[in-house]
């Protein structure tokens, strides 16, 4: 007997009772005003989330909030202020040293202040090696909890990695004291267009 | 009459200013779970849907498993099952040695730690290198994990300061927790980008999709699926549940009872492999399908491993996770370690005083203080000398060796009588469900003897 089928046999010898799928209906909290709640929760996990200003471009905004970020990675074509193009890279240590990586998020959690989001670029790691990361949001894409944002996920997809980010890699592991940038980048910013 | 549980809590209340840090830390994640749960008014109706979820799931292990690899294989990842901790070993030895891989990368995972992987590969010439911060420390101390969430909360500033100085080149005499973690990062990110393959261990693996889920804070799974091109994830079967519509109810629960985040900073879904790299899954009995068949611990399966079982525990937080002669700690390691090995771990079950804390902030529901209870009737069979069984089914007997414990559970007892009922009267609760809890004076004994005491004095 392969294990496979060791396992399943044991499974099958072991469990007498067989508990029924229960039905998930949560009445879950709503929030009236998705915006101001998903820029403070923004805030409290550690990043930040704001509203594209009025006449503002997004290459103006990025200079804005990343002044100092030199090694800009980006294959997006609304934004004309990026050094390269990541996808014209084929090893992960070329991305080292990256300062800011500009990605779609395509829709954002109020209660967590979470975007989820696809992977559009060839290089999984350009998500999580740069020092600085800036989400583009359309601000009319958030939705209240995590049960909403599981409707919207599609159980067929076509790349190869998703996911939920919210605010900046993070760690407490020496005596509890919160330190940004533990692996992933040090700050996170959600732009909301 | 010592257990060796009390033995072993000794040598950790012997430094007593690191004691007390320890407790009052723990109880401060607690206040912020507290915080963030109390935020939601839908909480216990998530945490009924979560023990019944799990029930569902853990009973239909065979349709869910074949359906996870139906899914998982349609994305072009590779499908193995492992039996025992041997058998899970060897998988990934075999995957590692086809792919002449010399250096590994891992993330956090508990299973790892069940099965004993790190001396096995290092014994064979592997270089493995934990990559979650705390785990690190530990690997580099040489030391385990005291606790599932926060594996290093034990070990002070001063000690990872030193530690980094000998290791990393980190400066001398700097313990600051901003610099040494960043000297990690930059150790790390090396490690990275020179492994030759990643492994993770899973959250959640979802049925319909084929995924596997992995929730960290500090990205290090994810920089691990995204740097190297050959990945193993490898989970225990509990771990399967069936759908998205699951996965957020478990999404909502996870953090808050953790560590009190809304959520961990990355949600991270492995789905397909790496372009021109492979993704391999592995799933694991080692001893899981046996507990599901008994009715009286197989609740233990629901366990999410969020920690706040071992947070909230009044003795837990006072004796350390080393206490325990079980590598997971606390309410659900004394369950855990029971399970597995009933002779080797019946020592654990004294450290409980049954106040059920732990049964009421589980977010999978799950008994424990009443399986602990359970399993403490059936010490006899175990071994377990009779005198010691009588101080033990009393269940103070760790408040009792500690004075100034007891007094402090005195002192909160009148709390209870403004608790809101449904926090007294809830199911779980065994002591409330079929009678009403007796009313606390409003001011206990000790305070108002103390009080009056020193007016009179006055
Ligand atoms: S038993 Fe419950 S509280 Fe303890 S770690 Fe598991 S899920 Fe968390």
């Amino acid at each position: 007997m392969n294990s496979k089928d060791f396992i399943i046999h044991s499974l099958r010898e072991n469990i007498k009772e067989h508990f029924p799928r229960p039905e998930l209906k949560i009445s879950h909290i709503v929030y009236h005003d998705k915006l101001k709640q998903f820029i403070e929760i923004s805030a409290a996990v550690g990043g930040r989330a704001e509203i594209l200003g009025e006449g503002e471009t997004i290459d103006n905004a990025i200079r804005r909030i990343f002044p100092d970020a030199s090694r800009i990675a980006c294959n997006l074509p609304e934004v004309t202020c990026a050094t390269y193009n990541p996808d014209h890279i084929e090893t992960p240590t070329e991305l080292n040293g990256t300062d800011l990586v500009i990605c779609r998020g395509i829709f954002g959690v109020c209660e967590n202040a979470s975007v989820y989001f696809e992977q559009e670029y060839l290089q999984r790691s350009i998500y999580f090696i740069s020092e600085s990361l800036l989400m583009l949001l359309p601000k009319d894409q958030l939705v209240d909890t995590m049960h909403d944002a599981y409707q919207r996920v599609p159980n067929e997809h076509p790349g190869e990695f998703r996911g939920f980010m919210s605010g900046p890699s993070k760690t407490a592991d020496i005596e509890q004291a919160l330190v940004m940038g533990a692996h992933g980048p040090r700050q996170v910013t959600v732009l909301l267009i | 009459m010592s257990t060796t549980h009390s033995k072993a809590a000794k040598a950790f209340l012997s430094d007593k200013a690191n004691a007390k840090w320890h407790d009052k830390t723990l109880y401060m994640v607690r206040t912020k779970r507290d915080r963030l749960s109390h935020a939601i008014p839908e909480w216990e109706e998530l945490r009924n849907a979560a023990q019944n979820i799990k029930q569902y799931s853990n009973s239909h292990l065979p349709e869910l498993i074949e359906e996870f690899e139906k899914n998982a294989t349609a994305n072009g990842c590779y499908v193995h099952y492992a039996k025992d901790a041997e058998e899970y070993r060897t998988i990934i030895e075999r995957i590692l040695r086809d792919h002449s891989v010399r250096k590994l990368v891992k993330s956090k995972s508990m299973l790892s730690e069940e099965c004993h992987l790190n001396p096995y590969l290092i014994e064979k010439g592997y270089e493995v290198i934990e990559s979650d911060l705390g785990e690190r420390i530990l690997q580099l101390l040489n030391a385990n994990p005291s606790h599932i969430v926060m594996p290093a909360i034990h070990i002070k500033r001063e000690i990872v300061g030193k530690l980094f100085e000998e290791k990393l080149g980190s400066e001398k005499g700097n313990s600051d927790p901003t610099y040494l973690t960043h000297q990690a990062r930059k150790a790390l990110r090396q490690d990275f980008l020179n492994a030759d393959a990643g492994m993770t261990g899973g959250n959640f693996a979802v049925a319909s999709t084929g995924e596997v889920i992995v929730c960290t804070n500090e990205g290090n799974a994810d920089m691990g699926i995204s740097c190297q091109k050959l990945n193993i994830s490898a989970f225990g079967i509990d771990k399967i549940i069936p759908d998205l519509e699951s996965l957020a109810i478990f999404t909502r629960l996870l953090a808050r009872s953790a560590t009190g985040q809304p959520i961990t900073t990355y949600t991270s879904h492995i789905g397909r492999p790496r372009k021109g790299g492979e993704q391999h899954f592995i799933i694991v009995d080692n001893g899981r399908s046996k507990i599901l068949g008994m009715p009286q611990h197989r609740k233990s399966m629901n366990c999410i491993r969020c920690g706040a079982c071992m947070n909230t525990c009044p003795v837990y937080r006072r004796s350390g996770g080393y206490s325990y002669s079980y590598f997971i700690p606390g309410p659900i390691g004394i369950n855990l370690g029971m399970l597995h090995n009933p002779q080797k771990h019946s020592g654990n079950v004294s450290a409980c005083s049954l106040c059920l804390s732990c049964s009421n902030v589980c977010p999978a529901m799950i008994d424990l203080g009443e399986q602990i209870y359970v399993w403490r009737q059936k010490l006899d069979v175990f071994g377990q000398a009779s005198s010691e069984k009588k101080l033990m089914s009393k269940g103070l007997q760790f408040l009792m060796e500690r004075p100034y414990l007891f007094h402090s559970a005195l002192k909160m007892a009148p709390i209870i009588n403004k608790m809101p009922r449904f926090l007294l009267y809830n199911r779980l609760n065994a002591w409330g469900k079929d009678r009403e809890l007796p009313q606390f004076a409003k001011q206990s004994f000790e305070s108002w003897w103390k009080k009056n005491h020193q007016s009179k004095n006055n």
